[in-house]
């Protein structure tokens, strides 16, 4: 009648992203209960599942105190740098664990963009886009989690969320956006906890007794709003999954043996990590890991010093535990932050913002591992080698994962807007 | 591309680590809150009875709907206009008042009512943050709700409102009409994206790179209106939480500081706003002069920034501009009503179809004539016909001429305070159960604390919002719940609390002592549920249950479990 927009919902449907629950997964049929669909979490089906775990470095980590340092530069910050399992690849000293991955992991040293704000900037690293009042950019873990759907549809009995982000501390700031509530991230705040609200209080029988009540109340009321109330009821019954499900052991580290507990380390980063691969395996799609504190406008190298102490460990050992179970092919691993930091060393012993050149790194999901791509100058400024923009790395991550990165979707305001805005992915990271 | 400023005074860096450590104490502190979510419950006592059961809505038909019964209707305007269900006594007067006038007096009284003015402080409030660029802008919940209810208390009209949002300067702590500047961090074009958006109705930032596509807005035309708002910047004060910035203009440029090119920053503030080279953004842009796209008028360059400002304000509210007006009653009507005349509440433009655009030219002008005032709009609305009908569902095929009243989803402030409401809990002692408890949690820096409480931050009210709140301009099927809404619901502690039968001290544990007869029970419920008597069948599955339950105070535990899981208890009817 207005325009010639295309309806969303149709075009969602059509795209095979529901409205309501998560995944692919069919109705809940009345009466089915939570019985064995504890079957969801086989084995065989984990290992073909591709996957992404994101380490997300909040607040813009140094690229000259983590994987591109410049011991011969004043602008190194006297940072000393060590060998890695890889003849000619250095690494900054705080990261023994992961210089010992190196041959499993690639270093992109030519990351730059524009934005230096840090709100936009974790919005652009986290969608491909700067923010737009009115258009809802999906969060890299929704666009994942919902195309990997389309190639490969989850159990339809899959409990579990597509897509969890852990220890972000409300400073999320994307979600599913356009995907719909379906692709929506899983906030955990402590990984040593289960989700809020999510430890039954009534015992199962009882809990599928009030939700047969209140269908059966609902009733006259659904005559009038049929399709509010069958959108409510699927709601009703996904939730009470994640209350009644055996799958949601996944959430339960105590099923990990001290042995891979000490693997991983101590601290919330390091439960994170491990609690990321027991998701995966579970056949959750996505999982963010946030390490936060990583603005550091003054005591530059005490601080990246102690933040590489939380996340060197559990990074390598994720590296190598995915290895070890056969899962790493399948499942991309990402490091990264909002921007690097400003190579001269400020008065207070800081770095600032820096967003014209920064580093990322990537290990696992067919990238080719003990390789750096890109360089900048000696100084650490500006890029001389493979400039990479974030719609390049974006359509690196679609790549890695077999994910069609020019799929659009439509903005309510009846623009189009595609995954990944243009770019190239950088091939030699493959193959 | 920018004009370069190397003011030091304004760039960011100053502020920002005080103010990073203090933003993560309180993002610490918002996440220990979430944990112990959601609600602390302090039950009050409130009065119940049992009544016959009310008639409910209506659906498909090809004729309009007929009016609402008495107790939809009374639910609907209770919800609508004080963001709460109406109480079992007003229930039960309205039902027994013979007067044929007692819808319209309905009205009267509440839209007389301060609860009028706090639920639709909370809606503009939402409209307006819900688009927020900068998340550090949740802050501004608070000061922007309690200027938006002073004004509307005191009557202001649509048009004051606008002027103000749109000429605001100073600490964003104290002006809430900051708020479109602060939710957007100063950056031009969002800015003029926004105030096009809210009081016009018009969506011109896909103009923004390319000339609209099936509209007829120029690249052109939208940043000669961006040209109005690049002098605005965001001067760092070295405060803390909104105290940490405050709007200013920029109006001289301080000489460059040499050797030193500052990083692109929004906050700063241009002395003139250039369109970028569509082809290489890395080159000089062209400057251009503040020219208004519906009529033409425009300021010369270098107009300082108040002036320009208060141009625009007054372009865009003056009665000789139809959109003003059409986008509130836009707006409104779809609130209200359930469907606008423009399928969506905020893309309107003299490239799209209204339904009945005789209706709205009425409506427009009606508003126009009385000084754009809001009382006058939403008793226009809540009197008419299509106001007063039937309900039928969004998801029915819609027909012309607006035959029935669509149930809206409820708000989080509305379904906030109903659930409260309906569990017999106060507000306030809600409140002070949760800060004890955060107390109990661990230790609070006092910093953190003072300007939790100064922004109402990680209050029930609060935490609840940031679960259940949504953007109120988007389409109304879009919006769906979600799993963690309903874990609150289902399974949150809280609310499991406030439900315990066996308890003394909660609502249904004290109706349960006091009253013996089941129905009388169930229907008391009902009433403090949804706002109304259950049918015949409702009672006899309830009573059915009960008595199969084995237990008396787990049936009902689980009787009113299901009232507020259902459907019916987030929509307005």
């Amino acid at each position: 009648m207005s325009s010639s927009c295309p309806n969303r919902r149709s075009l969602l449907r059509a795209l095979g992203l529901g409205a309501v629950g998560w995944g692919a997964g069919g109705g809940f049929l009345p009466g089915s209960g939570w019985g064995p669909f504890a079957a969801a979490h086989a084995d065989g089906l984990r290992a073909r599942h591709k996957a992404c775990i994101l380490l997300w470095m909040q607040g813009g980590p140094s690229q000259f105190e983590t994987f591109s340092p410049l011991p011969e530069h004043s602008n190194g910050g006297g940072t000393a740098a060590i060998a890695t399992a890889v003849p000619g690849i250095h690494f900054a000293e705080h990261w023994p664990e992961a210089a010992a991955v190196a041959d499993r992991l690639a270093v992109i040293r030519s990351m730059t963009s524009k934005e230096g704000s840090h709100p936009r900037a974790t919005h652009l690293l986290h969608t491909g886009y700067l923010p737009i009042p009115g258009v809802r950019h999906p969060t890299l873990g929704s666009i994942v989690a919902s195309q990997l759907a389309t190639v490969a549809p989850p159990d339809s009995n899959a409990d579990l969320p597509p897509v969890v982000r852990i220890g972000a501390r409300g400073r999320a700031d994307s979600g599913a956006g356009i995907l719909g509530m379906a692709w929506e991230p899983l906030e955990i705040r402590d990984p040593d906890q289960p989700p809020a609200n999510t430890t039954a209080l009534v015992p199962a029988a009882r809990h599928e007794r009030r939700l047969d009540l209140t269908a059966r109340l609902e009733g006259g009321f659904a005559d009038r709003l049929p399709q509010e109330a069958a959108d409510h009821r699927a709601l009703r019954e996904r939730a009470s999954r994640l209350i009644h499900s055996p799958a949601m052991e996944a959430f339960d580290l105590d099923g990990e043996t001290d042995a891979a507990r000490a693997l991983y380390g101590e601290g919330d980063f390091a439960s994170g990590c491990l609690l990321a691969r027991r998701l995966i395996e579970h056949g959750v799609s996505f999982v963010e890991v946030v390490c936060d504190g990583w603005d550091t406008h003054a005591d530059n190298a005490d601080q990246t010093a102690r933040l590489a102490g939380r996340v060197d460990r559990p990074f390598a050992a994720l590296v190598r535990d995915l290895g070890d179970r056969g899962l790493l092919d399948d499942t991309l691993v990402i490091w990264m932050g909002e921007f690097g930091r400003t190579p001269q060393v400020n008065p207070r012993g800081g770095r600032d913002h820096f967003p014209r050149s920064f580093n990322a790194v990537l290990g696992g999901g067919g990238v080719r591992g003990g390789r750096v791509v890109g360089a900048t100058d000696s100084r650490g400024v500006d890029i001389l080698e493979r400039p990479v923009t974030v719609p390049d790395l974006f359509s690196t991550f679609c790549h890695a994962l077999g994910i069609d990165p020019s799929v659009e979707t439509v903005a309510p305001s009846g623009r189009p807007v595609r995954l990944v805005d243009g770019g190239e992915p950088v091939r030699e990271l493959f193959g | 591309m920018r004009v370069s400023a190397a003011d030091s005074g304004l760039s960011a860096r100053g502020g920002l680590v005080t103010a990073g450590i203090l933003s993560l104490l309180l993002q610490i502190l918002l996440q220990i809150l979430l944990q112990l979510l959601i609600l602390g419950f302090a039950p009050a006592p409130r009065g119940h009875g049992a009544e016959p059961p009310g008639a409910g809505g209506l659906t498909a038909s090809p004729e309009p709907a007929p009016p609402a019964a008495d107790d939809l209707f009374l639910r609907r305007i209770h919800l609508d206009l004080a963001g709460r269900q109406p109480t079992f006594a007003e229930t039960e007067a309205f039902r027994a008042d013979p007067s044929p006038g007692k819808r319209a007096a309905a009205v009267d009284r509440l839209l007389a009512a301060p609860a009028w003015s706090q639920t639709w402080a909370r809606y503009f409030r939402d409209v307006i943050l819900f688009r927020r660029t900068d998340p550090r802008a949740a802050f501004m919940q608070a000061p922007l709700e309690t200027f938006l209810t002073a004004e509307l208390a005191a009557d202001a009209s649509w048009g004051t409102i606008a002027r103000d949002l749109i000429t605001a300067t100073g600490a964003p702590g104290e002006q809430g009409e900051t708020a479109i500047i602060i939710a957007q961090m100063g950056e031009t074009a969002d800015i003029a994206a926004e105030v096009s958006r809210i009081f016009l109705g018009i969506q011109l930032q896909c103009a923004q790179c390319h000339d609209h596509f099936t509209d007829r807005w120029k690249r052109e035309q939208f940043h000669e209106l961006a040209a109005f708002f690049p002098r605005i910047a965001i001067r760092p004060t070295g405060g803390q939480g909104p105290d940490r910035f405050e709007v200013v203009s920029f109006d001289v440029q301080p000489r460059a500081v040499r050797g030193r090119k500052p990083p692109d920053n929004p906050r700063r503030g241009d002395l003139e706003h250039e369109m970028p080279d569509r082809d290489d953004p890395s080159l000089p842009g062209t400057v251009m002069a503040p020219r208004f796209f519906l009529t033409g008028q425009s300021l010369p360059l270098g107009t300082p920034d108040l002036q320009r400002r208060h141009a625009i304000a007054e372009w865009i509210t003056s009665p000789d501009n139809p959109w003003f007006a059409r986008a509130i009653v836009n707006r409104l009507w779809a609130e209200l009503v359930g469907e606008g005349f423009y399928p969506a509440i905020d893309d309107l433009g003299p490239d799209r179809i209204p339904q009945e655009p005789e209706r709205l030219a009425d409506l427009a002008a009606g508003f126009a004539a009385h000084d754009s005032d809001l009382r006058w709009l939403f008793r226009a609305i809540c009197i008419s016909p299509e106001y007063g009908r039937g309900s039928r569902s969004r998801s029915s095929p819609a027909r012309a001429g607006f035959a029935a009243n669509c149930p809206q989803r409820l708000r989080a402030d509305q379904l906030f305070t109903q659930l409260l409401d309906t569990l017999g809990v106060d507000e306030a002692r809600a409140a002070q159960a949760a800060a004890r408890r955060r107390g109990a949690a661990g230790p609070v820096p006092a910093p953190a604390e003072e300007l939790m409480a100064r922004y109402r931050l990680g209050t029930p009210r609060n935490l609840f919002g940031q679960v259940f709140g949504y953007d109120p301009s988007l389409p109304r099927e879009e919006i769906v719940g979600s799993i963690p809404q309903t874990l609150v619901f289902m399974n949150g502690p809280q609310v499991a609390a406030a439900l315990d039968g066996h308890r003394p001290g909660t609502l249904l544990g004290r109706l349960l002592r006091t009253e013996s007869d089941d129905a009388a029970v169930t229907t008391a419920l009902y009433y403090r549920a949804l706002a109304r008597a259950p049918s015949a069948d409702e009672l006899a599955t309830c009573l059915t249950h009960v008595n199969s339950a084995g237990d008396r105070e787990e049936g009902f535990e689980d009787v009113f479990w299901a009232l507020i899981n259902s459907v019916e208890f987030l929509h307005r009817p």
